[in-house]
């Protein structure tokens, strides 16, 4: 009996690969101005002889103030580029420190209103340091194209944006609206996507590639999967852009061991956030933090 | 001939067998046929193939095997023997061989296999002669077949049918001795056991093929070889399966797949009790009672029937109309008298309640000529096959079916294609607006009006079907039938020449009884385990019945997607590649069904409330009241209201929410993960999918919200008690969002070994199809539940939301059918207005939650909004997109009920009815008056006699305790 191959209907694998080739035919968002303020970040950093190192701080965590602080206090620790959570409420991506840093942030009134204000400011104060926003999709996207969040953001100063729950086989539209306002999206690769598909979404990334160093969400880990190196390898070879690392990355001890396996950048979120101490105040904490993981960039 | 144990020495060992290479002609197979050659020599020497033939045809006549097999199910054909080359001595001492066959026919077995093999099997023809004389069933003589006069040998022994291996005879030999068996009345069971092989069986005239899991020259055994060469077997065969069974559920996959046949020996040879085991392994086989399965099965109308003996084989495959051709000089065109007589035949013949329809074929007949046709036939259905205008149909008097032709050639280009189906259409659409019942589509042109026996294109039909209701004719035979009708959503299939038999010279076409019950098998089964393929034409926007390529819904595909972090995105695609495989897989839906119908119990009935329907159209007069209108006002309010409750609280666990479980638990085994999670609101998807991975053992992490935990307590001990682990979730509002989003969390960390059963037909693509296609059994069922009480379709269907699994399950199969409303009740919580609510279908605005794009409640930042009802299940802040596509056409109405409502109408139910309903299922009964008085919802009128199918998707135990909190007094 022939199988009723006329009557194949929406869920198919080779509409599936379909989809994997459209990953590739897009053309992203890496000539953007955005993205160019975001390579010389990096290129600063290799004639430096050393990794990129991008703090994140949370945008109105534990208040707005503080949070601005925080911010400056990073920059001036030796941040190359500054990573601005902006809060949500549902971050599925994320471990616990996050997520609380956004419930107590959403809770002292960062609104996106609040977090736009911020990204003046800091851009205001640091104006050679290249911000990028990371978020999640409905607050960038939502029921739209998320054309009035990259203008907002490009306004605000924000080079680039971090979108944590949109990957390149939703991203056109968003990046079609960004490129127009000269915003760079910057994509993630996790050890989870296979080879091809690394190659794909790296030829679609803004400015960097992030690469997730682990299975799992966000949050400071003692140690980094041993694959790791290997992994950063194998992405910077697949990537026309500078990879960042970030996921789990709290000591100098995985700064260096990433900068040995060739990361063009690398990010730290969770550790500072944590190194704030409980009440997110303990700015002094996190400049000695930033910088120690600075002196651990070098190659 | 040789008793087991008599020559020992001439059992080889297993070991030895084993190692035999797998060259043709090689191994144990060609050994054992070497030693038949010399034995058949030395027995049959001087016996001339003349004298043998002589004693065949004294022999009692044969027992007929095909027509047994072409019927539906797949049939029994139990195998005695003494002893097997990979078994050893299989009958044990003091156990009577033909005491065993007569207890498999007793057990209903369709045939008896007898080994007739002597050194190796301990087989003889007394054996056979002795099991035939034994029983009333055919008997198939398992032999090695060398030599022609092995043939008339078996069959003055007794043989029914005989078994020739292909392995062991060129093309050219096995073509002869087929054609010897044929000629001898001997059923001819040729067997395969690779594509070569098949290749030759099926250059023969064989009927019956068998495909054989074992390899003769190694005794390997491949269990899924009979599947992969079913493939390449054309349905107008008789296919039988041999071999690697060991259980009656491998016969239940056989079934699905479209075998006829499984011939099982050891595992039934070793059974204590032998009739019990042979009734097991027949109830496998048979075609389940299945009334979702049912509502897909297209109608078979065999047409031009020209004699008693075709009349008596319509009958005889159920067929559900006969067609009489009134045509004058066409080849099966009738005389007036001859048609009524056959008419007569075919009334007075049927079975009760079987009585197919009686179809009057006629084409531009003259309005004389056709009301004497209609005087004469009493036709059920008058047929107008030729060029008969609209005005044709109003003017017959009788239900009508017009043929419309469709050009054979295809155009190539989308853009044609559907140029050519929008004209057929069109003047199909005209024909039913003059009141033509149904449509039969047919290839254009050909000298014969009614049937030019050239297949029209498949894809022009589909286009064709999936905007009217039709019945495919021209071209289809059993070989094509079940193809058509998988590719083409027609409501029937017609076929004439496709089932006839070698005509005559000058004589008129007959038909030949085997194809017509090969015919309606292959079309009855070809969607029977495949419920995802359209069986009916669906006349809407397809945004709103599938997702595409990318998992979007909607008229702009706006809804739906797949928003995740990167690192679950090859979790997806597995899944999506997995269940892509699974939704074609006939197998799995029959496991699947099987095991709703034996665990679950499914199918769970429809209950007509009518006390409960007096107080609804009562609440529903108030309603209208209050509004200021005239509840009395002819067509405000319908005057009889039939309210079917679709029962899915007697599903086991209480609600709708196992069959997802179940389901997933399924492919999780597919797809190799070896850990569960899910989420849960109200614990009843906990508690489902806990039972699920119990049975499938399976461990289970399931992650609910810390509040939820507080107000579902039983459920979280039920969840204990059947070894799940619940982890409780305390971030954000505690509840179900939130344990969506840690069960999120915790698949990113264990992507590897674990699978999500996501609870609702949402999240990221492809959930909400595999959830939808897992729960579409609630609509598929009802429709037909519905259809055997009242003939019909139901006005409105009803279901509660809340992520929206129980409402599209039921409403699915009423999404096409335009004469059907849909509507959806969502919780209020405190009400709309007051912002505390989980109304996100009438109170929130598109978003991306949890995976997919659809409607939410959020703040102008995208913010998630906390839900707010009383009903756990309900409590929850987004809807699937499928869901929200179909509010967003505008083809499914909308209504909310308050917490208090829900909580009234719990009581309501309760003490109506004795039937307790959960929270989330009472949000749907408290809308219902409003509904039917058009305060809520699209406020069109209802008919006069209204019929309401109601998805009571769960039981209301759990919410005993909320309900004494509330103050209610229950």
């Amino acid at each position: 009996m022939t199988s009723g191959a006329t009557a194949r209907a929406s869920v198919t694998a080779a509409e599936t690969a379909a989809v994997g080739t459209a990953v590739g035919t897009v053309v992203g968002t890496n000539g953007t101005p955005g993205a160019r303020r975001i390579a010389g970040a990096f290129a600063r950093a290799a004639d430096e002889g050393r990794a990129a190192l991008i703090p994140y701080v949370v945008a109105g965590y534990p208040d707005a103030e503080t949070s601005f602080r925080i911010a400056l206090a990073a920059a001036d620790a030796g941040a190359d580029l500054l990573e601005v959570g902006l809060p949500y409420s549902d971050p599925l991506a994320d471990g616990t420190t996050l997520q609380r840093a956004s419930g107590v942030a959403l809770r002292a009134g960062a609104t996106f209103d609040a977090s736009i204000a911020l990204l003046e400011r800091i851009a205001a104060a640091r104006p050679g340091l290249p911000l990028v926003p990371m978020a999640y999709a409905n607050q960038v996207i939502g029921g739209g194209d998320g054309a009035a969040t990259a203008r907002r953001l490009t306004a605000a100063g924000a080079s680039g944006v971090i979108v944590a729950d949109l990957t390149p086989d939703e991203g056109a539209p968003f990046e079609s609206v960004a490129r127009a306002a000269g915003l760079a999206v910057v994509y993630l690769v996790a050890p989870t996507s296979a080879p091809e598909r690394r190659t794909a979404v790296a030829a679609r990334s803004g400015g960097f590639l992030y690469c997730v160093s682990l299975v799992g969400v966000t949050g400071a880990r003692a140690s980094l999967p041993r694959t790791v190196g290997r992994l950063v390898r194998e992405v910077r070879a697949a990537s026309p852009v500078p990879v960042a690392v970030g996921f789990g990355v709290s000591r100098e001890a995985h700064v260096r061991a990433l900068v040995r396996a060739g990361a063009g950048g690398v990010i730290v979120a969770s550790a500072l956030v944590d190194g704030l101490g409980p009440d997110g105040r303990d700015v002094e904490a996190l400049g000695s933090l930033v910088r120690a993981l600075r002196a651990a960039t070098a190659r | 001939m040789t008793r087991p144990g008599a020559r020992p020495t001439a059992q080889p060992e297993p070991r030895a067998r084993a190692q035999a290479r797998s060259r043709p002609g090689s191994g144990l197979l060609a050994e054992i046929a070497a030693r038949r050659a010399v034995d058949v020599a030395a027995d049959l020497a001087g016996r001339s193939l003349r004298d043998l033939e002589r004693a065949a045809a004294a022999a009692p006549p044969p027992r007929e095997v095909a027509s047994r097999l072409a019927a539906p199910g797949l049939h029994l054909i139990a195998e005695v023997k003494r002893s097997s080359p990979s078994a050893g001595l299989i009958l044990a001492a003091g156990d009577d061989l033909v005491a065993r066959a007569r207890a498999y026919a007793a057990g209903g077995a369709t045939a008896i296999s007898v080994l007739c093999e002597p050194h190796w099997f301990g087989g003889s023809l007394d054996d056979l002669r002795t099991v035939r004389a034994s029983v009333s069933i055919p008997v198939l003589a398992k032999e090695f077949v060398v030599d022609p006069r092995q043939l008339p040998l078996l069959r003055a022994a007794g043989a029914d049918a005989v078994l020739l291996l292909a392995a062991l005879h060129p093309s050219t030999r096995l073509g002869r001795l087929v054609d010897a068996a044929l000629g001898l009345g001997l059923e001819p069971l040729v067997e395969a056991h690779d594509a070569r092989e098949l290749e030759r069986a099926l250059g023969t005239r064989a009927r019956l093929i068998g495909l054989n899991n074992r390899d003769l020259r190694t005794l390997a055994i491949d269990p899924e070889r009979a599947v992969r060469l079913h493939a390449l077997v054309p349905d107008d065969r008789i296919v039988v399966a041999e071999s690697g069974v060991r259980e009656p559920s491998t016969l239940a996959g056989w079934r699905a797949l479209g075998f006829d046949g499984a011939l099982v020996g050891e595992a039934l040879m070793r059974a204590a009790d032998p009739r019990a085991a042979s009734a097991a392994f027949v109830a496998a086989g048979a075609v389940p009672d299945d009334p979702g399965a049912a509502d897909r099965t297209p109608l078979v109308k065999i047409c031009g029937v020209t004699d008693a003996a075709g009349v008596l084989a319509a009958l005889a495959a159920g067929a559900d109309a006969i067609g009489l051709n009134l045509v004058p000089g066409t080849p099966r065109a009738l005389a007036l008298g001859e048609a009524a007589g056959l008419a007569r035949l075919a009334r007075g013949a049927a079975a009760p309640g079987a009585r197919p329809l009686i179809v009057a074929v006629t084409a531009d007949a003259p309005k004389a000529a056709l009301a004497e046709a209609i005087a004469a036939l009493d036709p059920d259905v008058v047929q107008l096959s030729g060029t008969e205008a609209p005005a044709a149909v109003a003017s017959l008097g009788r239900p009508a079916w017009k043929v419309l032709h469709l050009p054979v050639e295809t155009p190539s280009d989308p853009a044609a294609l559907r140029a050519a189906a929008s004209g057929t259409i069109e003047l199909g659409r005209a024909y039913l607006a003059a009141g033509a019942e149904r449509l039969l589509l047919d290839t254009a042109g050909g000298p014969h009006p009614g049937g030019t026996g050239v297949r029209a294109s498949s894809q022009l039909a589909a286009a064709v079907a999936r905007e009217l209701p039709v019945i495919l004719a021209g071209g289809l035979d059993p070989a094509s039938v079940a193809d058509a009708v998988r590719a083409i959503p027609a409501l029937g299939v017609d076929v004439a020449s496709g089932v006839e038999a070698l005509r005559h010279p000058g004589g008129r076409p007959t038909k030949d009884p085997l194809l017509v019950a090969l015919f309606a098998k292959r079309a009855r089964a070809a969607r029977f385990d495949r419920p995802h393929l359209a069986a009916r034409p669906t006349p809407v926007d397809p945004g709103l019945l599938e997702a595409d390529a990318r998992g979007r819904w909607g008229l702009a595909r706006e809804f739906g997607g797949r928003y995740v972090p990167e690192t679950l995105v090859a979790a997806l695609e597995a899944l999506e590649r997995a269940y892509a495989e699974v939704r074609h897989d006939p197998r799995f839906w029959a496991e699947f069904r099987s095991l709703l119908a034996t665990y679950s119990g499914r199918p769970t009935p429809i209950y007509r409330a009518d006390r409960l329907a007096d107080r609804v159209l009562a609440d529903a007069r108030a309603a209208v009241a209050a509004s200021g209108d005239d509840p009395d006002a002819p067509g405000r309010l319908p005057r009889r209201l039939r309210l079917y409750l679709k029962r899915e609280d007697l599903a086991h666990t209480g609600a709708h929410k196992i069959n997802n479980a179940l389901g997933q638990a399924l492919l999780t085994r597919r797809l190799g993960k070896t850990r569960v999670i899910a989420e849960t609101g109200a614990g009843q998807h906990g508690v489902a999918t806990a039972t699920a991975c119990a049975l499938l053992d399976l461990p289970c992490v399931v992650f609910m919200g810390a509040e939820d935990i507080e107000r579902q307590r039983p459920n979280v001990l039920r969840m204990h008690a059947l070894g799940a682990e619940v982890r409780p979730v305390s971030s954000g509002s505690a509840t179900l969002k939130d344990a969506v989003n840690e069960a999120m969390r915790d698949w990113v960390t264990n992507v590897g070994t674990t699978h999500y059963v996501l609870g609702s037909a949402m999240g990221p693509h492809p959930y909400p199809t595999i959830v939808r296609d897992l729960q579409r059994v609630l609509g598929d069922e009802s429709a037909a539940q519905l259809a055997a009480v009242e003939g019909r379709l139901p006005d409105l269907v009803l279901a509660c939301v809340g992520g929206g699994s129980n409402a599209i399950g039921l409403l699915a199969r009423f999404i096409g059918e335009p004469s059907v409303r849909l509507a959806v009740a969502e919780a209020a919580g405190d009400g709309i207005p007051t912002g505390r609510h989980a109304a996100a279908l009438a109170g929130g605005t598109p978003g991306i939650l949890h995976g997919s794009r659809s409607l939410m409640l959020q703040d102008r930042d995208g913010q998630v909004l906390e839900a707010h009802s009383i009903s756990a299940g309900l409590d929850y802040p987004g809807v699937g997109p499928q869901i929200a596509a179909l509010v967003t056409a505008g083809r499914l109405e909308l209504a909310a009920a308050t917490d208090a409502e829900a909580v009234a109408a719990v009581l309501e139910v309760t003490r109506a009815e004795g039937i307790l309903p959960a929270l989330e299922t009472a949000h749907a009964f408290a809308v219902l008056p409003r509904l039917l008085a058009g305060t809520e919802g699209s406020g069109a009128p209802y008919p006069d006699e209204t019929v309401v199918l109601l998805g009571l998707s769960g039981r209301g135990d759990k919410d005993l305790a909320t309900l004494e909190r509330w103050g209610t007094p229950a």
